[in-house]
Parts: C-alpha cells; structure tokens; sequence
C-alpha cells in the first residue's frame, strides 16, 4: 500500500482475496450508498461498521469516515460509539483513515459550529465559517494544489465550515476565504470534498485511497 | 461571480444541470398526461449526460402523484448506484416521510413545488433535519398579461394567491438552500431566460437560484449566468440533441465564465 498520493491513480484495480477491506464507518449521519458504491467499484472488499472492535485492526486495512451535518452531532456519534480511543489507536499503528467532509473536520481539534465539542486532534486547527454570502457552499470548484493527483481537478463541495489553515494541506480551494480542500499526514487523508459525487475525478481517487 | 477574475473570492464553478421528466420509472417526453412518449431508461441517460459534463441532474416524477412512489424510489436507487454525480428528486413529496425514503434511496436533494406552498413547514423541517443544501424549492412563475408575476402549482396549472417576492423571501426564511425559478412565461418559447427576473439574485442573495425556462441555446444560457443566476436547467434543448452538455460548457469557457471542465 502506497503513501505516496503522487503515484498514478491508474494503478490495477485489486482482486479476489488480494483485495483491499475497506470498512465505512456508520454514524448515521448521512447517506452511506454513494461511498459504498464507490468503494465496491474500486475493486475493494467492502464492510460497514458500527462500532469499534480490535479485531478491525486486522480486518480491515482502510477505514473511512463520511460525516454530514453539524460537527457536535458527528462528534457525539464518534464519542458514543467508542471510536474517540479507537482511531487514535488505528493512527498509532500507522493504519489509513480517510475523512470525508464533516468527517474530515472531526480530524482536526474543533469548529465555530460547536465550539464546545472537542475534535479528535489528528490535524492541528479548527473549522471556520465561510465568510460568503450564500452558505453552504454547495457545487464544483477547482482545486489548486502541488499533487498531480488533485492538481486543477474538480471536486464537488457542499459545507458551510472550513478549515482555513493547516500546514498538512494538500490542496486549496477559495469561497469567501481560501480553506483547505485536503490534507494529509502519512495514512491519515481528509477531503473537504466529496470524492464519491465528484464524477469520474473522484472514483479515481477512492480506488488510490483505498489501495 | 463566475466570470474569471484573479481577484474573485469564490472558486465556485456555474452549473448546467439537465433535467429529465419520468414516469412510471421511464424517463418520457412532455407534460401531457395522455400521451406520454418514452424516452429510455433514467440510469443510462443520466450516465450520458454525467458523461457529457452535466455538473448535477434534476428528475422530476410527473406520475409520482398517481401511481404511487415505489417505481421513483427504485429508480432513484438505481441512478444513485450508477451514477457519480448529485442529483436531485422532486414529485410526489408530501411529507417528511416521502423525504427520508428518496434520501435514503440515495438522491442527493429534493425538490418541493406543489406542497413547499400547501405546506411551507415542510421546508423549514427538510432544512433542520437534513440541511438547507439538501432542498430544493421549485417556484413556477408566470408573467400575467396585466404585467403581475404570479406563482403556479401543481405543474403550472394553479396560480395560487401568492406575491412572488413574498414568496421568494418566504423561502429562503424557511431554509431552502436552492431556489429552481422557473418562468413560465418563457418555458418552451426558446427565446431565452428570463434576465430581468434573474438580475435581482447574484453573488449577494443568499440562496442559489437555477435559472429554467426558455433556452434555445449557448448564448441565452451565457446570458442567464451574467444577468445573476448561480446554475442553468434545461431540458428540451438537451434531450432532441440540439446541444451537448459539453458543447454549452465549452461556448460558456470560451466566454470567461467559471464551469467544471470533464
């Protein structure tokens, strides 16, 4: 499993019991149908799962964690659940998280949406509000970015928070103010964007996170 | 705001956004109940067009009404799973209920028309429950011969007594993300949308407003994203193939306006 983003998103798609488990991780917030289509398309071996347990660590190589709606809601579900310690735990043993928007921000150490809600703290920052005039942001922007990968790519957004700073950024987009569209630190991904309703752009990137 | 500009603040791109009309899970031609022509299956033309560049999809279920919702609920199932892109659903939403089964069928948003008048708490519960992204108010205006601008349900074939700002400001109060503005007056005429309409929105009204209604071609789409509107809908134009997706986005790239290129 490659770390490095740079590598040809082309890559032969995994098959049969060489394929990658990829577990989605369920916090009823949101439709899951769409990433799990995603997923299953890139070849992947798909499970979707509640709650924490040890075994997930060695059956599952790839957890990702789609999130909509308020922060503090995402994060009571985290918290419910177990997962706080968990990820942590998954982070340590340099397994691959991948954070999809609101699940993306939970990463970081909190957000203006709920000040009192603590985030996870894999990213330094916080979440901001965009300071434009129609929020949420909801559409196609193009990323500005160093990695071949996402460079000039467009990615579908649809959230009103942001984090504005971060020095693990990978790519960057501009609405009201320039926020961080994703980041990345070694196995530990997040898109701000949603990669499984970014058309064919965003299938290539599940099939290289997943692998 | 979507004209190119090194000191623009937003990199939003403008939408184009085909709509299909189905029924009976079949994608069909024309409102008129009697004669329905079939038109194909949803999935594959929805894949054409996201392969076209279609930035989001609009379907709207004119039958949805009559025959019940399992044939909507088991295509929106279908495109969900076939497609990459967002879409949105509207026809036959008369409760929270009917929301929760196309969300969780896999649509994107929903679009209210007919119930968003007969009964506006339904945007305000969409917008608390799922968040204002996800809906979608359809207003059907029409320009009446005494020079007034009047609002239609059912299809367009109510005017119910409604002012048209009112209502405009009525629902971005209850919490819709979106507005589709259809002018009736102009629809099926292909001379073009309705600018003067549109120019009261732009980058500082609060919601998205797609503008409907009369496209003929590249040019009227071009004029509709200058005159304020945040995403373009058509659908004749689109289905008898007097335009590609692609054709419209690359006249509106060459004349400087922000879209997603595919």
């Amino acid at each position: 499993m490659s770390t490095n983003l740079n590598t040809s998103l082309n890559a032969p798609v995994n098959a049969g019991s060489n394929a990658t488990r990829v577990g989605v991780i369920d916090l009823n917030s949101g439709n899951l149908l769409s990433m799990q289509t995603a997923i299953k398309a890139a070849g992947c071996e798909l499970s979707t799962v509640q709650k924490p347990s040890p075994a997930l660590l060695k059956d599952i190589d790839v957890l990702v964690m789609p999130g909509q709606g308020r922060f503090a809601y995402v994060m009571a579900q985290i918290e419910a659940s177990g997962w706080r310690e968990f990820l942590l735990e998954w982070c340590r043993n340099g397994k691959r998280l991948v954070g999809v928007c609101v699940g993306m921000q939970v990463l970081f150490e909190g957000s203006d949406e709920d000040p009192e809600a603590v985030g996870l703290g894999l990213f330094p920052g916080r979440c901001q509000k965009l300071a434009h005039p129609k929020t949420p942001m909801v559409g196609w922007a193009q990323l500005d970015s160093y990695k071949l990968s996402l460079k000039d790519q467009f990615a579908y957004f649809v959230n009103s928070f942001a984090v504005t700073e971060c020095p693990f950024a990978t790519a960057k987009v501009t609405y009201g103010q320039t926020f961080c569209a994703s980041v990345q630190r070694g196995n530990l991904y997040g898109f701000q964007f949603h990669p499984e309703k970014s058309g064919a752009f965003g299938k290539e990137l599940i099939q290289y996170v997943c692998q | 705001m979507y004209v190119n500009d090194k000191n623009s603040n937003s990199d939003l791109t403008a939408r184009i956004i085909p709509c299909l009309d189905v029924a009976y899970g079949r994608v069909v031609k024309g409102t008129n109940f009697k004669q329905l022509i079939d038109m194909g299956d949803p999935v594959e033309l929805a894949k054409m067009y996201e392969q076209q560049g279609a930035d989001e999809l609009v379907f709207l279920d004119i039958k949805a009404s009559v025959d019940g919702q399992q044939s909507a609920l088991d295509m929106v199932y279908q495109v969900a799973t076939h497609l990459s892109i967002p879409f949105a659903v509207g026809g036959g939403i008369k409760t929270l209920d009917d929301v929760h089964k196309f969300f969780h069928a896999g649509a994107d948003k929903v679009t209210l028309n007919t119930m968003a008048v007969e009964k506006p708490e339904l945007i305000n519960q969409i917008s608390k429950q799922y968040g204002s992204q996800s809906i979608v108010v359809a207003v059907d205006v029409n320009l009446e011969a005494d020079g007034e601008l009047a609002i239609y349900t059912h299809g367009g074939s109510k005017r119910v007594p409604i002012a048209y700002q009112q209502w405009i400001d009525e629902v971005v109060d209850r919490g819709t993300g979106e507005i589709l503005l259809t002018a009736m007056h102009k629809d099926g005429t292909g001379s073009g949308f309705d600018t003067d309409l549109l120019a009261q929105f732009g980058a500082d009204f609060p919601v998205q407003v797609i503008a409907s209604g009369g496209a003929k071609g590249p040019q009227d789409f071009l004029d509709a994203i200058h005159a304020g509107a945040d995403a373009v809908l058509a659908a004749g134009l689109f289905h008898r193939g007097e335009y590609t997706v692609g054709q419209i986005k690359a006249f509106l790239i060459n004349n400087n306006i922000k879209i997603r290129n595919t």
